[in-house]
């Protein structure tokens, strides 16, 4: 079964589908491998399904990377120090500056430690969830004995129940207390390396005399307590008689389709 | 199905993915918020109005797919008239809005709004997944203003042992996340996802690719599929209260919650109540939901089970069959 070869309209394998059908030549290639492997019994068997399940346990890993995960290597997360100012004491006229380098450097690798160990985890449900594949392969039928080249359903089918394992073994980790802090860790390093970041570029902002996040909450702040004052001012004033307050409609607010406008039922 | 067949009819569906399917009019609006009213499908069954409160998080739109998935064209088919809240996409102007912001002044906008329009006292309300904690708090708060309250998939305990969203975010600093921003949708989205990251990221695209040639069900998928990526961000004020609130202190099981200086005491919630839970909610588990019977004072409590997911409560064929037929039901006996 070759998945390349259902294009038929010419779509060449640069397209975005083709990474998905690569992966369904490699599966369908080491699910091959698999099925002729385990046509013996014995320890020949048992290293064909280990052999497959290790497959998938790779295959699957490249499949889920997080979002949020920051590569905060040399000139990547905010400034980093050069090494021999990283543990140097702060002192002199850059002694702010220095300070800051050492908190950046910090917020980077707490944060690409934090990240191994949730990695880590990933590749113990991958490693379990292999293992229980593995376990839950039925024996080959007779058309593997004579050699047939499995249809696409036989290897949905398997495919399915890579599924259910690795689900499984996840949800075993996930519900874990170990998981729970590791993904606590990993969200509150990135929030710490994020807070180094915008540190450094309010500094920059600032010596451009740009306006700064700061500035803006500050002065949003100062906007929001007047609007509460003339909210509770209005709510107190006797001659006041329409009960809902009504915002001008904000110009740039998006318009769903099949609305118009209307006022009373 | 051939790689051609499929760029056909995802590119065909594309052009349906509108958000939400039936006519709406704009009654209110303050800041981001707009408050719609459904134009009506069917002779008017008498009913005082029901105001839908959706979540804060993903869009309204869910519960008006298509045609034949649409648990509103069910309720307006049945003769109801229907108002539903939508919050909006905020954005770092709303950095500080916060739950009472939501609750006692938009919320309760909302409510007056359509009490006045209606000359009524009370209204029926509906609050879905999040929509329904906000909405148990406005009830217990205003318990004047909502004549009959439905919840649906709505967490009330959320340190449950099947919570796995609640395990994560026990131990994050949600102040330092947050910090002085907004929280990004897409962040939340990817923390949903890894839920069933196997079944939600990767098996239901083989399935689609594997699967019927029926273009009604590839229209269907992505529509959901737009649905489930159209995130809009969280105000970072309400965000970090209701993370630490609900899900870290467990407040409102609790019954330590307060709201802009008073308290949410669901025990005072005397009011009939109908909530509606998903059996095989991944995201608010049935033991969350279930909660809310033992810790209301309501004698007029109705907790009815669905074996469905949490988006299946909302577009599944059977949610369709048997949902807006429980509320309605339900209503027309209060």
């Amino acid at each position: 079964m070759h998945f390349a070869l259902h294009t038929g309209s010419g779509v060449g394998t640069d397209s975005i589908l083709a990474p998905l059908f690569e992966s369904a030549d490699r599966f369908a290639a080491a699910a091959r491998n698999y099925l002729e492997g385990s046509q013996t019994r014995g320890p020949a068997a048992a290293a064909a399904a280990r052999a497959f399940g290790d497959f998938l346990r790779v295959e699957t890993m490249d499949l889920f990377r997080f979002p949020w995960s920051a590569n905060p290597g040399p000139g990547g997360a905010g400034a980093t120090a050069p090494p021999a100012m990283q543990d140097f004491p702060a002192f002199g006229p850059s002694r702010e500056h220095q300070l800051r380098w050492q908190r950046s450097a910090d917020a980077g690798r707490r944060l690409g430690d934090a990240q191994h160990r949730l990695q880590l985890l990933w590749s113990d449900a991958l490693r379990d969830a292999a293992i229980a594949f593995a376990a839950r392969l039925e024996p080959p039928d007779s058309s593997a004995a004579t050699g047939a080249v499995p249809g696409v359903e036989a290897l949905r089918g398997l495919y399915n129940v890579w599924i259910d394992c690795a689900e499984e073994a996840y949800a075993h980790i996930a519900h874990s207390n170990s998981f729970s802090s590791a993904l606590a860790d990993f969200m509150n390093a990135s929030s710490a390396w994020r807070k180094e970041s915008q540190a450094n570029v309010e500094l920059w902002a600032k010596a451009l005399d740009l306006p700064t996040r700061s500035e803006l909450n500050t002065l949003m702040r100062r906007v929001n307590s007047l609007e509460e004052q003339l909210r509770l001012k209005e709510a107190r004033d006797p001659l006041r008689t329409d009960p809902a307050t009504t915002a001008p409609p904000d110009p740039r607010a998006r318009r769903p389709s099949h609305t118009r406008r209307g006022k009373r039922p | 199905m051939a790689l051609a067949d499929v760029y056909t009819r995802l590119a065909a569906a594309a052009e349906h993915c509108a958000p939400g399917c039936s006519p709406k009019e704009l009654v209110w609006e303050s800041g981001k918020l707009r408050l719609y009213r459904y134009l009506p499908t069917a002779p008017s069954s008498g009913a005082v109005p029901l105001l839908i409160v959706y979540a804060l998080v993903n869009r309204p739109y869910m519960m008006d797919l298509q045609e034949d998935r649409s648990l509103i064209r069910g309720l307006l088919d049945a003769g109801l008239e229907i108002y539903l809240i939508d919050w909006g996409y905020p954005d770092g102007a709303d950095r500080f809005t916060t739950l009472a912001d939501y609750i006692d002044r938009l919320l309760a906008g909302c409510v007056d709004h359509v009490l006045a329009a209606h000359r009524l006292d009370a209204l029926n309300m509906l609050g879905v997944c999040q929509g329904g904690v906000l909405s148990l708090c406005f009830s217990a708060l205003h318990p004047g203003k909502v004549r009959n309250l439905i919840t649906m998939v709505t967490p009330v305990d959320f340190h449950t042992p099947a919570d796995l969203l609640s395990k994560w975010a026990r131990k994050i600093d949600v102040a330092a996340w947050v910090g002085d921003g907004n929280v990004s949708g897409e962040v939340l989205n990817q923390l949903f996802l890894a839920l069933m990251p196997f079944r939600l990221g990767h098996q239901k695209y083989i399935d689609l690719l594997l699967g019927s040639r029926d273009q009604a069900q590839v229209d269907n998928f992505m529509r959901v599929e737009r649905w489930i990526f159209d995130s809009p961000d969280l105000a970072g004020s309400a965000f970090r209260e209701f993370v630490t609130w609900f899900y870290q202190e467990n407040r409102l099981a609790r019954n330590r919650l307060e709201i802009a200086g008073r308290k949410v005491d669901l025990q005072n919630l005397q009011l009939p109540l109908l909530n509606l839970i998903g059996s095989k909610d991944h995201l608010v588990p049935r033991d969350a939901s279930k909660a809310l019977q033992r810790l209301v004072g309501s004698k007029d409590c109705t907790t009815l089970e669905f074996e469905l997911g949490h988006i299946g409560m909302y577009i599944s064929a059977r949610a369709q069959r048997e949902v807006p037929a429980a509320i309605v039901g339900w209503l027309a006996q209060r």
